[in-house]
């Protein structure tokens, strides 16, 4: 017995895989088809955004240690910016733009804080923008990408283990460094060592030609969870020259546009022990604070 | 009103100590006349030493007012008949102890002298102010059931469902209508009340000198000089610590509000068929309207004063219950958590209700949300109010030397009905 059947001629289905369709992260070559790149897992709508619409954005980098809050701090920045009431307006580029947000919202208002980011490139969220400042008329494309801490570290140890993250490196206009300020404050140095050691390997993707001149890119050094460790607040600057030194003068010598910033997000944490499970550290309620400052900052000097 | 056995008592012996000495004067009996005058002076002393821990042991607060002693200074106020209630007239110079009262009443410490303990001590014209600033300050909250909801994690935050909760029984209150201002608070300060002991817990006696200011003077976090900034004085005050919000409610003769009672005076629970209890979310209604509250979505940033957005009252006339400043309860946080989920902390942590002007999302700014800090944090954005059992107030007593009726009053007695029927 016969059936009828619709067949795609093969030659429509290599088509698709005939015509080049480059990565805005790495330039490698991917399918018309493809949803990430396969060479370095960055989302290739980002890539059809800017042939659609012939802008490419400013890519901001955020590093920092794994849980020093770089999901708490971007979800809840692009939470609040897409909000009314707000010094920049924020709209997202794509529905995978919102999933950090709506992931890291949902957390919160759960009262815990959102899972921890996965190592692997192809699980991150990134964020993909249009920021427009009503002081200016010139709206500022963004690519925010929320990169595991984990593979920072890893890759700054061995370098191309994470070729996106070099990638990003490379092309970041303005970087976003988070440090836990608690850990800093009871005198845990663990993560200055990879804050410098990202900002190092941050000037040596530079090219040669580049590296003679000082370094001028934006650079917001963000002091994390300073909402349990109020002297921050007062003085960020003056925190970060006490508590931590080498990053300090690691910034003095080889950034020339660096300031630093103290933020908050839970007016309070605690650890909730449920039957059964580990103890987590959970959010008792949502306070931001400092957290739009930085971006403002930051944006306002890429426009110049 | 009628006088109390014990004072008839001593009326009796000193009427017969009299007629005694009365007697032996006009017939030279000794026997008599020192019997007389030995029931005269028992008669003296008896009195004295009763009226001493009357007025001091019984109540704490009472004693720590600086209002006492009593004993030495008690003036007896009018008690009953019309003649005895006649306004005592302005030219007559005030005693010390009249002063000391007026000087209770301008630092808003009122309901001390309502005390059982204290109010014998005013003049009509005193507890007539007194019941007025009572009146003002602070409103009646019934007695009934409340449900405090348990946290439903897995639930969509801003469901309409009633959460699952434990019934709690409240008995009658007043609680404040207005957050203690940075202006109540200065007076606290500056009757040094950081010096006096007494009013502290003991576990923090030696916390208290941690508890200063920018320029390392006694006073909330912020403050400067022992002295509030001068726009803010009828702003929240913010920046104390749990202990030291309870020092300064112990100094006015109040006490921070249990978690149940704050609750049930925000959320008005009704009894809907007799069982079931419908709670309000927000003091007004079900849902958050920003010209009510001060919360981060209405832009303000920052506290406003305390008698702003009277519209968000409760249903008694309690102003800003939800936003503006966190409030300090004498509750636990976690107290009302489900035990299969407890929370840890260094130090257990206490209770915050009511949301403040920099909270971000709704459902953290309603009657039911339970948030919690160290009781030593020094917070800008949490504040308190006070309250009072009505059982601790000398109201009925207040109201017959008064003579007059007064709507604090009338509520009080129908509480009081209300109670007796159920």
């Amino acid at each position: 017995m016969r059936t009828r059947t619709a067949m795609p001629l093969d030659s429509v289905r290599l088509a698709q895989f005939a015509v080049p369709f480059p990565c805005h992260i790495c330039g490698s070559e991917n399918t018309l088809a493809a949803t990430l790149c396969q060479h370095c897992s960055a989302p290739m709508s980002i890539a059809h955004q800017v042939r659609e619409t012939g802008i490419a954005p400013h890519v901001v980098t955020v590093l920092g240690s794994s849980g020093a809050g770089k999901t708490v701090y971007l979800g809840t920045l692009l939470d609040m910016l897409s909000r009314e009431r707000a010094p920049l307006q924020l709209t997202s580029r794509g529905a995978y733009s919102l999933s950090l947000q709506q992931n890291t919202m949902s957390a919160l208002a759960r009262c815990e804080f959102p899972s921890k980011t996965p190592s692997e490139a192809d699980c991150w969220n990134w964020a993909h923008c249009q920021v427009r400042d009503p002081a200016d008329r010139r709206p500022i494309e963004l690519l925010v990408p929320d990169m595991a801490g984990e593979a920072m570290q890893t890759e700054a140890d061995h370098p191309l283990t994470f070729p996106v993250i070099r990638q990003l490196l490379g092309r970041s206009e303005g970087v976003m460094v988070m440090i836990d300020a608690l850990e800093a404050g009871t005198g845990g140095s663990s993560q200055e060592f990879l804050v410098m050691k990202m900002l190092s390997y941050l000037s040596q993707l530079r090219t040669d030609r580049r590296r003679k001149k000082p370094d001028t890119r934006p650079v917001a050094l963000i002091l994390t969870k300073a909402d349990q460790c109020e002297d921050c607040f007062e003085d960020p600057s003056g925190f970060a020259r006490r508590r931590l030194p080498g990053l300090w003068k690691l910034c003095q010598q080889h950034l020339q546009n660096c300031h630093y910033f103290a933020s908050g997000v839970a007016g309070c944490c605690a650890w909730q022990v449920e039957f059964g499970r580990q103890r987590v550290r959970v959010p008792l309620r949502l306070e931001p604070r400092g957290i739009v400052e930085p971006f403002v900052w930051l944006v306002r000097h890429l426009q110049k | 009103m009628s006088h109390r056995p014990s004072t008839r008592l001593t009326w009796m012996l000193l009427a017969c100590a009299l007629l005694a000495v009365a007697a032996a004067w006009t017939t030279p009996d000794v026997p008599l006349g020192a019997g007389g005058a030995a029931l005269l002076v028992v008669t003296f002393v008896w009195r004295v030493r009763r009226r001493a821990p009357q007025a001091v042991a019984a109540d704490p607060a009472a004693a720590s007012a600086g209002a006492t002693p009593p004993a030495r200074q008690r003036v007896d106020a009018p008690r009953s008949g019309s003649a005895s209630r006649v306004r005592r007239p302005s030219s007559v110079p005030r005693t010390e102890q009249q002063a000391l009262i007026d000087q209770m009443l301008q630092q808003g410490r009122y309901t001390l002298l309502l005390r059982r303990q204290l109010v014998g001590n005013l003049d009509r014209e005193q507890l007539e102010h007194t019941l007025e600033l009572l009146h003002e300050a602070m409103a009646v909250v019934p007695e009934g059931n409340v449900r405090m909801a348990q946290p439903d994690w897995d639930a969509v935050p801003g469901h309409q469902e009633p959460a699952p909760g434990r019934l709690v029984h409240v008995a009658p209150l007043l609680l404040d209508r207005y957050a203690v201002t940075n202006a109540d608070y200065q007076k606290f300060v500056d009757a040094g009340g950081y010096q006096e002991m007494p009013l502290w817990a003991p576990e923090i006696w030696p916390g208290v000198l941690q508890f200063v200011d920018r320029t390392r003077h006694p006073g909330p976090r912020d403050w400067t000089q022992g002295a509030h900034h001068p726009d803010l004085a009828d702003h929240p005050v913010v920046g104390v610590s749990w202990y030291e919000a309870a020092a300064y409610a112990r100094w006015v003769g109040k006490r921070l509000p249990t978690d149940a009672e704050w609750v049930k005076a925000a959320s008005w629970p009704v009894a809907v068929g007799g069982v079931e209890l419908e709670q309000r979310r927000y003091p007004w209604g079900e849902s958050l309207d920003e010209r009510k509250a001060n919360v981060w979505s209405t832009g303000a940033g920052r506290t406003v004063p305390v008698t702003a957005l009277p519209a968000g009252s409760s249903v008694n006339g309690i102003v800003q219950l939800i936003g503006n400043v966190w409030e300090w309860t004498t509750g636990d946080y976690g107290m009302w958590h489900p035990p299969s989920r407890s929370i840890q902390a260094p130090q257990p942590l206490k209770s915050l209700r009511g949301g403040a002007f920099d909270t971000y999302l709704e459902h953290q700014a309603t009657c039911d949300f339970q948030s919690g800090d160290s009781p030593l944090a020094r917070k800008h954005n949490i504040g308190f109010r006070c309250a009072i059992s009505l059982c601790d107030l000398a109201l009925w007593t207040a109201e017959e030397a008064c003579g007059e009726q007064l709507v604090a009053l009338d509520d009080a007695r129908q509480l009081e009905r209300e109670e007796s029927l159920a």
